[in-house]
């Protein structure tokens, strides 16, 4: 299986404080991949070095087999993050354009039509974005991410702030890119998600992978528990 | 992806050269500003011209000599000396008097008043027309012809003759004319695009969309980008500005004060280079000033508070002005000359008064041009790592390498 991203004895360091120690753990082309731990265990650090946004102290973070750089990447990637916004000022097609350009897609103006006609946002295509609401703004935060058909999706929280109707949107074109081929990382505190939706999964605990499988062999470690009795039993002492 | 790196910067200049140029308050503020910058200039005029204390004021500060060959002032008014135009020409030459006018016996017809002083840089300011005016009006002669009374109610011409210090006629309003007009340009960028330089950079971090566009392109496609839509935006405002003035030129061409300021204006082709040189990289080193403090501050406040003494330090030699027109600058006009942050308007203004040497200027330029690069080059680099800076908690500039 062709690994699309791989991660070896990464280590993040903030002044004094360390974040992550010693981390490693694979992604398969192809795979859903979940990426589970506590707020604040370090998760989104790690995606953020792995797009180079902060570079590490040690260890080698890559995408397919190389550091990540936007122009110069092998692969599409989309990123969610979980800090998002979007020009506030500017009318949905405008933006869902001006990102599509960039990503370099052949028709943007034709894709971000069909887009918004399938979130039923089509009419709001002339509208500021500071006139829709929250939900209505992830939907065109989740088209500019997965507009360029990536190969690699990273979703840091993706579902946060959407009723079930989006949600079930969102799990859908999920669904329609990982049966394209596309391999997903997917950032949640909804086990029932990591259950359904991920083949692999790690849990990352003070700065380490605490388990790292498929879900059957992490549930195995834990003598058959779910995986919400999993992380409430690893991640529980923390706020007591 | 090749695709995506050639067609980024002119995705991000495109973008964000049309978002700005569709605000009602980017063309608000280029009518504007022209606007008052006239009305400033129109209420110092009106305010400077025909009064008593202008006489008062030069003859305080500098000795004055008429020759009136038209009778227009009695005997015993104050200025007044014996002897023709080469008489009063020779006092200026040998110093013996500051300010010499000239009034021909052909003043009614003519219209015009001759006026000789020394002259290296720009010393009078325009004051000659306003002083030779008060001075007529305050001591006329009575029971003058009515076609002379005309004249001098009327708009005369005041030809300035400077002469440099060895007796030669200097025109140095005319070498200064050229390099004014791109100082006021550089002032009129800085203040139109100097906040909104700040914003454009500020606003990914702000609402949060840094790390959705570095995604999708680099920062040194985004930033560049970002600077040509800016620079694209300012020779826009700089049509705005010069456009009109030029129509206004052409058709105001044969009043006399115009037609005679169009004559004085020399364009000597080095000290053409010179001054375009100098305002392309002071254009790109405020850019890149207000660009780098939009790329280390994660909200538009925290920039507001680092970009105030920027502004401050570019406008400083602007409050002590007549400070650049002497030929023997102080110690602080020789600072600011070369102060990173003054260094471009006190370079323009020794450059248009005529007060700083070739070589001088040539080392000027070359401080405003590398820092000009590297604060574009920082701009880049802190943009990359203060991305997603969202708070001032945790600063990127700590993640350091092992």
């Amino acid at each position: 299986m062709k690994k699309i991203v791989e991660i070896n004895h990464f280590r993040m360091d903030f002044g004094n404080k360390t974040v992550i120690r010693d981390l490693s753990f694979d992604v398969n082309a192809g795979e859903i991949f979940g990426f589970l731990g506590s707020n604040g265990s370090g998760k989104t650090t790690t995606l953020r070095a792995l797009l180079g946004f902060y570079t590490p102290t040690s260890g080698e973070l890559l995408i397919d087999g190389e550091p990540y750089n936007p122009e110069h990447s092998s692969i599409t990637v989309g990123y969610l993050p979980e800090e998002r916004g979007l020009y506030r000022k500017e009318t949905v097609l405008d933006t869902l354009t001006y990102f599509g350009r960039l990503k370099g897609i052949d028709n943007p103006v034709e894709w971000s039509t069909k887009y918004l006609s399938r979130v039923g946002l089509l009419d709001k295509a002339k509208e500021k974005l500071e006139k829709l609401s929250g939900g209505q703004q992830q939907k065109i935060q989740l088209g500019v991410t997965i507009m360029n058909n990536p190969k690699l999706l990273i979703l840091d929280e993706p579902t946060k702030g959407f009723d079930p109707v989006n949600r079930r949107l969102l799990m859908d074109i999920i669904d329609e890119l990982h049966k394209k081929g596309t391999a997903v990382i997917l950032i949640t505190h909804y086990m029932d998600e990591v259950e359904r939706l991920c083949d692999r999964a790690i849990l990352l605990k003070d700065g380490v992978a605490h388990a790292y499988g498929t879900i059957s062999e992490i549930k195995k470690q834990f003598n058959g528990k779910s995986l919400d009795q999993i992380f409430v039993k690893v991640y529980g002492g923390e706020n007591e | 992806m090749s695709k995506i790196k050639n067609s980024a910067t002119s995705t991000v200049i495109k973008f964000e050269f049309l978002r700005q140029i569709k605000k009602p308050s980017f063309w608000i503020s280029i009518i504007l500003i022209p606007i008052l910058m006239f009305g400033v200039g129109l209420f110092s005029y009106l305010i400077s011209s025909d009064t008593a204390s202008i006489v008062e004021q030069y003859s305080e500060n500098s000795t004055i000599a008429i020759v009136d060959d038209a009778s227009l002032l009695p005997k015993e008014a104050p200025f007044l000396i014996d002897g023709d135009l080469d008489t009063g020409v020779e006092m200026v030459k040998d110093q013996t008097v500051d300010l010499f006018f000239y009034i021909p016996a052909d003043f009614a017809t003519a219209k015009n008043v001759e006026f000789y002083h020394i002259s290296e840089g720009i010393d009078i300011f325009g004051r000659e027309s306003s002083t030779i005016k008060a001075i007529l009006s305050q001591y006329l002669s009575q029971n003058l012809d009515e076609s002379i009374v005309t004249a001098i109610t009327g708009n005369f011409a005041v030809t300035d003759n400077p002469l440099t210090s060895t007796g030669e006629p200097s025109n140095a309003l005319g070498r200064a004319i050229i390099p004014l007009a791109f100082l006021i340009i550089f002032f009129l960028f800085v203040c139109l695009f100097g906040n909104r330089l700040l914003m454009t950079v500020v606003e990914e971090k702000e609402n949060r969309i840094s790390e959705m566009i570095l995604t999708s392109v680099s920062a040194k496609h985004l930033i560049v980008g970002k600077i040509i839509a800016m620079c694209l935006l300012g020779i826009i405002q700089i049509l705005a500005f010069v456009v009109p003035a030029v129509v206004l030129i052409f058709l105001f061409r044969d009043d006399s004060t115009i037609s005679q300021i169009l004559s004085l204006i020399e364009l000597d082709p080095l000290n053409l280079l010179l001054t375009i040189t100098l305002f392309a990289f002071s254009i790109l080193f405020i850019i890149g000033a207000c660009t780098f403090i939009g790329s280390i501050s994660p909200t538009a406040r925290d920039a507001s508070q680092f970009i105030a003494p920027v502004m401050i330090g570019t406008m400083f030699p602007l409050y002590f002005m007549q400070s650049f027109f002497v030929q023997n600058p102080s110690i602080m006009v020789e600072f600011l000359t070369y102060f990173p942050f003054s260094a471009p308007i006190a370079l323009m203004l020794r450059s248009a008064f005529g007060t700083l040497a070739t070589p001088q200027l040539l080392i000027g330029i070359a401080e405003v041009a590398i820092l000009s690069i590297l604060i574009v080059y920082a701009t880049i680099r802190s943009f990359i790592k203060n991305a997603i800076n969202f708070n001032l908690a945790l600063p990127a500039f700590l993640t350091k390498k092992s």
